[in-house]
């Protein structure tokens, strides 16, 4: 280990020992010739291909780039909760068609389990909270609802699309059965097909279609090749056939949740007044 | 500016265009160019990851080792595309949620890495900061350039705005009908084939013997 360097000061021959040699080998020069080369011993962190240097570089730039994001994302997460907690009832009230409405005061939110009757530990906040993870939500048998001071009530949907999970607000009328407005969301449908969902233009279609026919619930079918039943029945989305059945499927099961609830307020309709085309009415 | 930065800013709009020379980021220039919009939006964000991961990565060049620089790019890369979209979440909502799927995207668009490797780590900071804006831009151009066609041929729309008049539809007792096949994938490869054609019967010095 403790090998020296010696140099031939005359063909630059390079001789590893501990002592200059007494000739060249090469030149034949004597071994006053040789002078000893001080190799600077290369400390680790000059040597940017040693193990030792690849390790620390890795280990701070990965520690240096995970603080900054948490940093990043601690700071920030606060307004980014605000943000998509406002986004919520904004859709929420588009679907009702009241876009600027105060949320806070137009909307009373709560939540109902299978039956249908109301779970007083759930707050309004609650409520808007449960749709951050509406499928655990629904699978622990607490859907929310959102009702305007009108009447007209708001009931969230998910399911899944082709590529990833949808969502969506149905607002019905007082009547539980004529869709005031429907939004919906999605993540990753393909543009142009599946993601057609997420436009006005195609969210309009559903509006004053009917989820009852007569006693018996069948939801809105998004028909490929084009609606059939004018009531309960929407064109689906050419060349988003997938994402179409997804939607067809989220109204089924979703809204399915609610039917007690739904069918608990039609009966208190019907007791209540003879029915008349007052409240059905829709644009 | 010089004339050398002129040059790198604008070589990869044409003679050193990222997508039709350089063949960099097709995967993304077929997966967004269906509308106009999501096109524009993806090219201005790979414009401010590539400017940007080419400056931090040329601040680092003399100090990273050889044998893990790839995997350094890509801590780079990401930790920037992530902070990108924290900070888009946080202050520009709506942008962020047109982005949405398209931030993962960019993380996986070959210029962005290209660039670092082939300039930013032989180039000084501000060199590879023009180099980095101007392969955004080039590969925005093309972007545009294709969803420009699908757009118009798939939808009959730009930027969402009908252009061809819904009287002229089949459904609607016209004629026309718009071209399904330009909605899927394999159709922007074609137009990237068609554009790279133009090109190269225009600059004879990209042809190959």
């Amino acid at each position: 280990m403790a090998t020296k360097k010696f140099r031939c000061n005359v063909c630059g021959y390079i001789h590893e020992g501990n002592a200059a040699p007494d000739t060249c080998p090469v030149c034949g020069a004597p071994a006053s010739e040789f002078t000893e080369v001080k190799t600077e011993k290369k400390s680790w962190w000059h040597d940017k291909n040693s193990n030792a240097y690849i390790l620390v570089y890795a280990t701070v730039m990965v520690v240096i780039v995970a603080a900054v994001l948490a940093v990043a994302a601690l700071s920030l997460k606060s307004r980014q909760d605000a943000n998509s907690l406002n986004e919520k009832k904004e859709a929420i009230l588009a679907s009702l068609g009241a876009v600027g409405q105060p949320y806070d005061e137009y909307i009373s939110a709560y939540a109902v389990d299978a039956q249908g009757r109301r779970i007083e530990s759930v707050s309004a906040d609650d409520a808007l909270q449960l749709l951050f993870d509406l499928k655990k939500a629904e699978a622990a048998a607490t859907y929310p609802v959102f009702e305007a001071t009108d009447g007209r009530v708001v009931l969230p949907v998910s399911g899944t699309g082709l590529w990833g999970p949808i969502w969506g607000y149905v607002a019905l009328e007082k009547d539980m059965n004529t869709v005031v407005g429907a939004v919906f969301g999605h993540q990753g449908e393909t543009p142009g097909l599946g993601a057609e969902i997420a436009t006005e233009k195609y969210q309009q279609k559903f509006i004053g279609k009917t989820i009852f026919d007569g006693d018996r619930f069948v939801s809105i079918t998004l028909r490929k090749g084009g609606a059939q039943d004018p009531a309960h029945e929407v064109d689906a989305i050419t060349g988003g056939t997938k994402t179409s059945d997804g939607v067809t499927a989220m109204l089924q099961t979703s809204l399915g949740h609610y039917l007690p609830l739904l069918e608990a307020r039609r009966a208190e309709r019907s007791d209540a007044e003879t029915p008349s085309d007052e409240d059905g009415q829709t644009l | 500016m010089s004339n050398k930065s002129v040059k790198y800013l604008t070589g990869p709009f044409s003679a050193n265009n990222p997508v039709i020379v350089q063949i960099l980021g097709i995967c993304s220039a077929l997966a967004v160019t269906v509308q106009l919009k999501p096109a524009i939006v993806m090219a201005l964000s790979v414009t401010v990851v590539t400017a940007f991961a080419n400056l931090v990565m040329s601040l680092l060049r003399n100090g990273v080792p050889s044998r893990i620089r790839i995997i350094i790019q890509l801590v780079v890369i990401a930790a920037l595309v992530i902070l990108v979209d924290q900070v888009l979440k946080a202050y520009v909502f709506e942008i962020s949620k047109q982005l949405s799927v398209y931030v993962g995207l960019i993380i996986t668009n070959c210029i962005v890495m290209g660039r670092v490797e082939a300039f930013a780590l032989a180039n000084k900071p501000w060199p590879a900061f023009l180099d980095g804006i101007g392969n955004g831009l080039g590969y925005g151009l093309i972007l545009v350039i294709v969803a420009f066609f699908r757009e118009l041929l798939g939808s009959g729309t730009l930027l969402g705005f009908r252009i061809i008049s819904e009287s002229w539809y089949i459904g609607e007792g016209g004629w026309y009908s718009n071209c399904g096949l330009m909605l899927f994938p394999p159709m922007a490869l074609i137009i990237v084939g068609c554009i790279i054609w133009v090109h190269r019967s225009q600059n004879k010095d990209l042809q190959e013997k």
